[in-house]
């Protein structure tokens, strides 16, 4: 899955928790349902808390890829 | 008792009516949500998710980007971050305007006491500052320039992105207090003029105690506050959630509100004040000033005695800046712009906002031609 699967990207380098899930969950907000949101965050505390919180609000994170000291998180929309 | 303030309220300069929308807003945010917006469960998610909308709708409103705005407890907060936040040297050099809120005035001092050296620059006899005379004060050693978008006593609106432009070509920090003119006049951080920029929400229709400083990214600062590290390590302490939420409301509001409509009601409060009181001097530009924005010396009289007649009479207006209405000193704003103390004793302060209706103008109008036809009759 590459950077142009992505139907809208964000970047959350340097936001800190929970500041970035609730960016990327605002974000969602705006999609339609199976769209899927390209996020980029940081590597540590970051990518260990965003994706559960996405997943609680039933958005799935289907790929995820480690690019320096990032992570980039594909995240399809929940109905 | 009665429930809710009473009378026409035309003192919007010191606080504003807060928006229904925007305390129902706080309202279904303190029902729905107590987390802590910085606990990474469930319920600081939810909280954090209303602050980053607020934070997003603030930074759309100046041209910023989310992560440059930090939120503070209100202007005077903002500004003293700005001011002694700045990376200055023992030795540095500041430039602020005469006519700054005390707020900017009372930060130089203590700056001035640890070691800078700070410069006032004056204002013509409009109340603007000249970014020549800011460009002239500039040396070597100056770090940073403070000049307000729109003064809080007269309504005039000063150049800052020109100032701003001649700040960054000589590399030197540009803040600008907007706290006055926030949503009402333009004002452009993405423009690159600006490094910081202080606003608040009381001032256009939201919540006491919340308000913002826009921190260009890349700008250093020091933080007030040791703590937990929030807001990006700028400001620690547990963030004013309800009051965040009220002002993300309050700025999404105002942005929808066009100013043109209270400036039409401001412009129509100056004729009927004219017509029917020789001799009325209007302080400040007729052209670029805040759009509710009046500040008028009588011809005889005295402001204090005729706010307080009007008060009587249900008419809320002041005779200054809320933060000096209660001094006796004259205004050093009024005088910065050559106005005499007696001249100044005898100024009032009508400042209406899109709450403001064509019948409290008319009515407030006629109380205060009344009231100088009084005077008038007795001297």
């Amino acid at each position: 899955m590459a950077a142009a699967d992505a139907d809208e990207a964000l970047d959350l380098s340097g936001v800190p928790c929970p500041a970035n899930s609730a960016r990327a969950l605002i974000a969602l907000e705006g999609m339609a349902d199976g769209r899927v949101l390209l996020v980029t965050v940081d590597d540590g505390e970051p990518v260990r808390n965003v994706p559960p919180s996405l997943a609680e609000e039933g958005h799935a994170v289907v790929r995820r890829e480690k690019a320096g000291g990032r992570w980039r998180l594909w995240v399809r929309k929940g109905g | 008792m009665p429930l809710r303030d009473a009378g026409i309220y035309l003192d919007n300069a010191a606080t504003t009516r807060p928006d229904p929308a925007a305390l129902a807003a706080m309202r279904a945010f303190e029902d729905e949500h107590h987390g802590n917006p910085s606990s990474q469960h469930a319920a600081g998610v939810a909280a954090a998710r209303e602050v980053e909308r607020a934070r997003q709708a603030v930074a759309d409103a100046l041209g910023a980007a989310p992560d440059e705005i930090v939120f503070t407890s209100g202007g005077t907060e903002s500004n003293n971050l700005a001011l002694k936040g700045a990376p200055l040297p023992r030795g540095g050099h500041v430039v602020v305007s005469a006519i700054e809120h005390p707020s900017v005035l009372r930060t130089a001092d203590a700056l001035r006491r640890r070691g800078v050296k700070v410069t006032v620059v004056g204002v013509d006899p409009r109340g603007r500052v000249s970014p020549a005379a800011v460009a002239a004060a500039l040396t070597p050693s100056t770090a940073l320039v403070s000049v307000m978008h729109a003064n809080n006593e007269t309504g005039t609106l000063e150049p800052v992105a020109e100032i701003g432009r001649l700040c960054r070509a000589r590399g030197v920090l540009f803040h600008t207090d907007a706290c006055q003119s926030f949503t009402r006049a333009a004002l452009d951080a993405g423009s690159g003029d600006f490094d910081l920029i202080s606003v608040n929400a009381h001032k256009i229709h939201g919540p006491k105690g919340v308000g913002a400083l826009f921190v260009r990214r890349g700008t250093k600062l020091t933080p007030l506050l040791d703590g937990g590290g929030h807001e990006r390590g700028l400001r620690s302490g547990t963030l004013n959630a309800p009051g965040i939420v009220g002002f993300g409301a309050a700025v999404r509001l105002a942005r929808d509100a066009s100013p043109y409509e209270t400036q039409r009601l401001r412009d129509r409060l100056l004729v009927l004040l004219r017509r029917g009181i020789p001799g009325l001097r209007l302080n400040g530009p007729e052209d670029a000033r805040l759009c509710g924005h009046l500040s008028v010396t009588l011809p005889r009289g005295d402001a204090k005695e005729a706010a307080q007649a009007l008060s009587a009479r249900g008419v809320l207006v002041s005779t200054g800046s809320a933060c000096s209405a209660g001094k006796n000193e004259p205004s050093h704003v009024l005088l910065a712009l050559g106005l005499t103390p007696a001249q100044a004793g005898r100024t009032l302060r009508l400042t209406l906002s899109r709450m403001t209706t064509r019948a409290e103008v008319d009515a407030a109008a006629a109380a205060l031609v009344e009231l100088a036809g009084s005077a008038h009759g007795r001297r």
